[in-house]
């Protein structure tokens, strides 16, 4: 297993290479880039920058693990608008692209919201048919699409059986679950979605939960790895039951008040132990 | 269409089977395919939104009805019962011809605006076509959500005819004015469909799509629409 933490979580004013040698000097062997979140990986950033960005990845002895993208909750394909869910499927478009140019296979989509303006059945409609083809494009080059459980914001695809369906009706094998352990809260158990996913997990976001404290402000219930209510023993256990053996991916909330990048070191440190299952 | 071997069944089975299928929404409608029949027209680019004709495809496969799927090249009115143009945004003369000629036929035709997120040019260009060619008046759409957001209410469109539906609205709705038709459907008040006699035929506008609805498998939005057809196709 390889172990890699999101450019998001460089601290803004680091920058791209600075922030890559921070987490190779942390222990992390990859770098989960995020399309539009970061100043240096946007939407329109041309072909030849994207091959920048990985030469410079690949200088700082990292590799990309997977890209990412936050625009889908701007944007998502669940969109009643279809002029919005074209800009949904040109972002999963792009980060197809993207992940070939960076030397990857797999990306991450959120694949539909559910809110009170848009109803479940129409999110669950609109997402599946949107990812039969993008699957299909996904699939000719090479790349994995991984749809992000993101549980209590996304109110959609609540349950890992629910799941699983949703996967079984898109019915493409470049079409998988980015599990997120983090996000489960209290309505399951992350080792249980990892026994119920197995192969279809394309990548494992890792991060730990609160699940007895609601949000309220900037109160977050996500803190890192250990400090939390996730059963880490049972999680290591399930990824070995399934024979899971590709990349974590830390996805923290930067909470530290000072010297930010201290959490990359603590994350690398925790993801070694987790790794080696010594609890 | 039932042959004389499926006629042939129990009052008390037939009633546990027409049970059945009412209570799954899949009624089995009147149509006869080697008379008159029921017909989609795919305007496809110029159809504002692609699952409101996967929306009705859907409905009407899974109540058995027959139909057929054509564009607007089709051109056969005299053979048509029912018309139904899903989410038309610009409509093209062929269309025009078409839907005009079912009316004159004595066919209803349901002609649903896909115009809801067009763009001002656009919208412009559909309003005209429905004023010139099918003396409909619409007014600019009205986005529902934002206005109810605050109020916590969902903006459900109430029809009244052919029978009482609420049906959840597409977000954004087609105002209509009921010169000389019956206002069949409103969303807070503000009337979204109509129907009228149109030549030999009824024309039915719904400016709030119902294809989406029925794409999501909206129970009470393929009650309605099953009840529609029945209503329209049966009427000549």
């Amino acid at each position: 297993m390889k172990k890699a933490i999101g450019d998001n979580m460089i601290p803004k004013e680091w920058g791209f290479e600075r922030g890559l040698e921070l987490a190779k000097k942390a222990g992390f062997d990859g770098i989960e880039l995020w399309l539009g979140d970061t100043t240096w990986l946007q939407m329109g950033t041309p072909d030849s920058a994207v091959r920048e960005l990985r030469r410079k990845v690949e200088n700082a002895g990292l590799v990309v693990s997977n890209v990412s993208t936050g625009l889908h909750w701007a944007s998502p394909l669940s969109a009643r608008d279809p002029k919005v869910r074209a800009v949904a499927v040109r972002t999963v478009e792009r980060e197809i692209e993207t992940a070939v140019l960076l030397g990857t296979d797999a990306i991450l989509l959120v694949a539909g919201l559910v809110t009170p303006e848009v109803p479940y059945n129409e999110v669950y409609q609109r997402c599946v048919e949107a990812l039969r083809p993008l699957g299909e494009q996904a699939g000719r080059a090479g790349v994995r699409i991984g749809c992000e459980n993101c549980n209590a914001e996304q109110r959609f695809l609540i349950s890992p059986r629910e799941f699983w369906q949703f996967l079984n009706d898109v019915n493409s094998p470049a079409v998988g679950i980015h599990l997120d352990v983090g996000n489960i809260h209290d309505t399951g158990f992350a080792e249980q979605w990892i026994e119920i996913h197995g192969p279809r997990i394309t990548r494992i976001h890792v991060k730990d939960v609160m699940t007895k404290r609601g949000r309220c402000g900037d109160q977050s219930v996500y803190t890192n790895l250990f400090l939390g209510d996730n059963n880490w023993p049972a999680i290591r256990g399930a990824m070995t039951k399934v024979g899971y053996d590709g990349w974590l991916v830390a996805e923290m909330e930067a909470r530290y008040r000072y010297a930010p990048d201290q959490q990359f070191y603590d994350t690398a440190q925790a993801m070694d132990r987790l790794i080696a299952g010594r609890f | 269409m039932l042959d004389d071997s499926e006629v042939r069944i129990t009052r008390r089975r037939f009633l546990g089977y027409t049970t059945g299928v009412v209570t799954a929404g899949l009624w089995r409608l009147p149509f006869d395919s080697t008379r008159r029949s029921c017909v989609l027209l795919d305007l496809k680019e110029d159809c504002g939104l692609s699952e409101s004709i996967a929306g009705y495809e859907s409905a009407l496969t899974s109540a058995g009805a027959m139909f057929t799927r054509t564009d607007d090249q089709w051109s056969s009115p005299t053979r048509c019962a029912v018309l139904i143009v899903p989410a038309a945004q610009d409509i093209p003369p062929a269309a025009v011809r078409a839907i005009v000629g079912c009316l004159h036929a004595g066919a209803s035709v349901i002609l649903e605006s896909g115009a809801g997120f067009a763009g001002d040019r656009e919208f412009r260009a559909h309003r005209a076509v429905l004023r010139d060619s099918l003396q409909v008046h619409i007014a600019a759409p009205v986005p529902l959500w934002p206005a109810h957001h605050t109020s916590q209410r969902i903006p459900y469109v109430d029809y009244t005819w052919p029978r009482s539906a609420t049906v959840r609205d597409f977000s954004r709705v087609v105002p209509v004015e009921g010169k000389e038709a019956e206002i069949i459907a409103r969303v807070d008040g503000l009337p979204v469909a109509l129907t009228r006699p149109s030549g030999r035929g009824r024309l039915i506008f719904l400016g709030s799509p119902l294809g989406p609805a029925l794409w999501a498998g909206d129970a009470e939005a393929r009650r309605w629409l099953f009840d529609c057809l029945r209503t329209a196709g049966g009427e000549r």
